[in-house]
């Protein structure tokens, strides 16, 4: 039943998009149900041609709150999107794995309420397109 | 599992249903831009650039995230702290309808927090009025809303599509040169989630409470920012004397910083980073009564206007 559901999904949202990043209000919605047992905030919409500098987000995050960052990459383009989380010059986390791989989702346990950037682009400087969803994670 | 399926449903609903609103609106969107021109904004030149005004606006945190602190707290619903919504039809002014947005939009995510759905609807009714003369209205999915509030099984969907709905407000308005309305919006918003967590702190002392209320002069700071480049205006003018008066109580909320050894974990496929350091925010409580004075006066003048 779950699974039938889930086609339906799917199908019903490609009826509704272009196979286009135009369409990326539709992304958002299907990447907004793999947050899991998160809250949603905020979405940010990457659109980059090969070779473009990381495009680079600022968020305020506050303290005591564990925030979720979940990415997802649009149909029709290549490169994937690596997401890096920082304050300042210090690299925080990303969602490229030393070996390459890519995790599913970053997390981070904010100890200190201030101005952080999220900075994306996509792996080996493909083109690509992408969402990415920050939430928070529910207690 | 259940909800789950009835929360991909809607959600999937509710985003063709907005795709549509959207694309048969999207003509008279454009038109409506043109026929109303941001005056202040063309016959000022802004002290920041637009890139870093968006930057700024898109820092002020969600007011989601001051509702789960308060419902945090275990302090129960209180309507009480609510805005009437009452006097909805006399906001003749952009100005004054874009605060007032702001502040049902922040009573919108409370509601949500606690799950009141039934108070949910005159809420809404007086958020789709205000965004529908601010011309924003298509961007608010008020049937699916309505459709969700009177189904308690769509929390979920119901506090996702009301989040997703404003953040689509907020970004058609700056990228349409109406950032001043987006900064009313947002100027709205954080006095009305300042104003909840003051209540809150007044009837239960709460420690982390009173910690956000404390750092919430870094966003302050970030607020007047932007609020100053249209004070040439003055309605304007007299909202940031308003704020000013908060900023100048913040002066003795000191925040530091305890550096902390960093550690990375991977929880469920997650990659979790943790700094470790200590925020300390020392805010006094003789500070902290002045504060909730200023942002009440603020929140007054603006439910008044």
């Amino acid at each position: 039943m779950k699974h039938a559901l889930k086609i339906l999904s799917v199908l019903l949202l490609t009826l509704t998009m272009n196979h286009s990043f135009a369409q990326s209000d539709e992304l958002v919605n299907v990447c907004a149900l793999g947050i899991g047992n998160a809250t949603y905030l905020k979405d940010f919409k990457v659109k980059l041609p090969a070779n473009s500098p990381a495009q680079k987000f600022s968020v305020i995050l506050t303290k005591g709150f564990v925030y979720k960052f979940v990415v997802c990459n649009a149909e029709g383009y290549e490169g994937k999107a690596v997401i890096q989380l920082s304050e300042g010059n210090n690299a925080l986390v990303s969602n490229l794995k030393p070996d390459g791989s890519f995790a599913e989702a970053v997390g981070f346990s904010c100890q200190k309420t201030g101005m952080y950037n999220i900075f994306c682009s996509f792996k080996n400087n493909k083109e690509g397109a992408a969402v990415i969803i920050m939430s928070y994670i529910t207690k | 599992m259940n909800r789950k399926i009835t929360t991909v449903l809607a959600i999937i609903i509710a985003g063709g249903s907005l795709l549509m609103n959207c694309q048969s609106d999207g003509n008279k969107s454009k038109k409506d831009d043109f026929a109303i021109p941001d005056s202040i904004f063309k016959d000022k030149p802004l002290m920041i650039s637009k890139e870093a005004m968006n930057d700024i606006i898109d820092n002020i945190s969600s007011p989601v995230e001051m509702a789960a602190l308060i419902k945090s707290t275990g302090v129960p619903f209180n309507q009480k702290f609510l805005a009437s919504t009452k006097n909805v039809d006399n906001l003749s002014t952009d100005f004054k309808q874009a605060l007032n947005l702001g502040i049902y939009g922040c009573d919108l995510g409370y509601l949500n927090m606690y799950e009141k759905t039934g108070s949910i609807l005159s809420s809404m009714q007086a958020i789709k009025k205000l965004a529908d003369q601010l011309r924003i209205g298509h961007f608010f999915d008020f049937n699916t809303i309505k459709r969700l509030a009177t189904n308690n099984e769509n929390i979920d969907s119901l506090m996702y599509i009301s989040v997703s709905s404003f953040n689509n407000m907020d970004e058609y308005l700056r990228e349409n040169n109406r950032s001043d309305i987006s900064s009313l919006l947002v100027t709205g918003m954080w006095i009305e989630g300042m104003y909840l967590a003051c209540q809150v702190v007044k009837e239960k002392p709460n420690e982390t409470l009173r910690e956000r209320i404390g750092d919430s002069k870094i966003v302050l700071a970030d607020l007047l920012l932007i609020l100053k480049n249209y004070k040439s205006n003055s309605s304007f003018a007299n909202l940031v004397k308003e704020i000013e008066k908060i900023k100048k109580e913040y002066d003795n909320v000191t925040i530091s910083v305890i550096p902390g050894e960093p550690e990375m974990v991977e929880v469920d496929g997650m990659l979790m980073f943790k700094s470790n350091e200590q925020q300390i925010i020392d805010i006094s409580d003789e500070t902290l009564a002045k504060i909730i004075a200023s942002i009440e006066n603020a929140r007054t003048m603006i439910i008044n206007l």
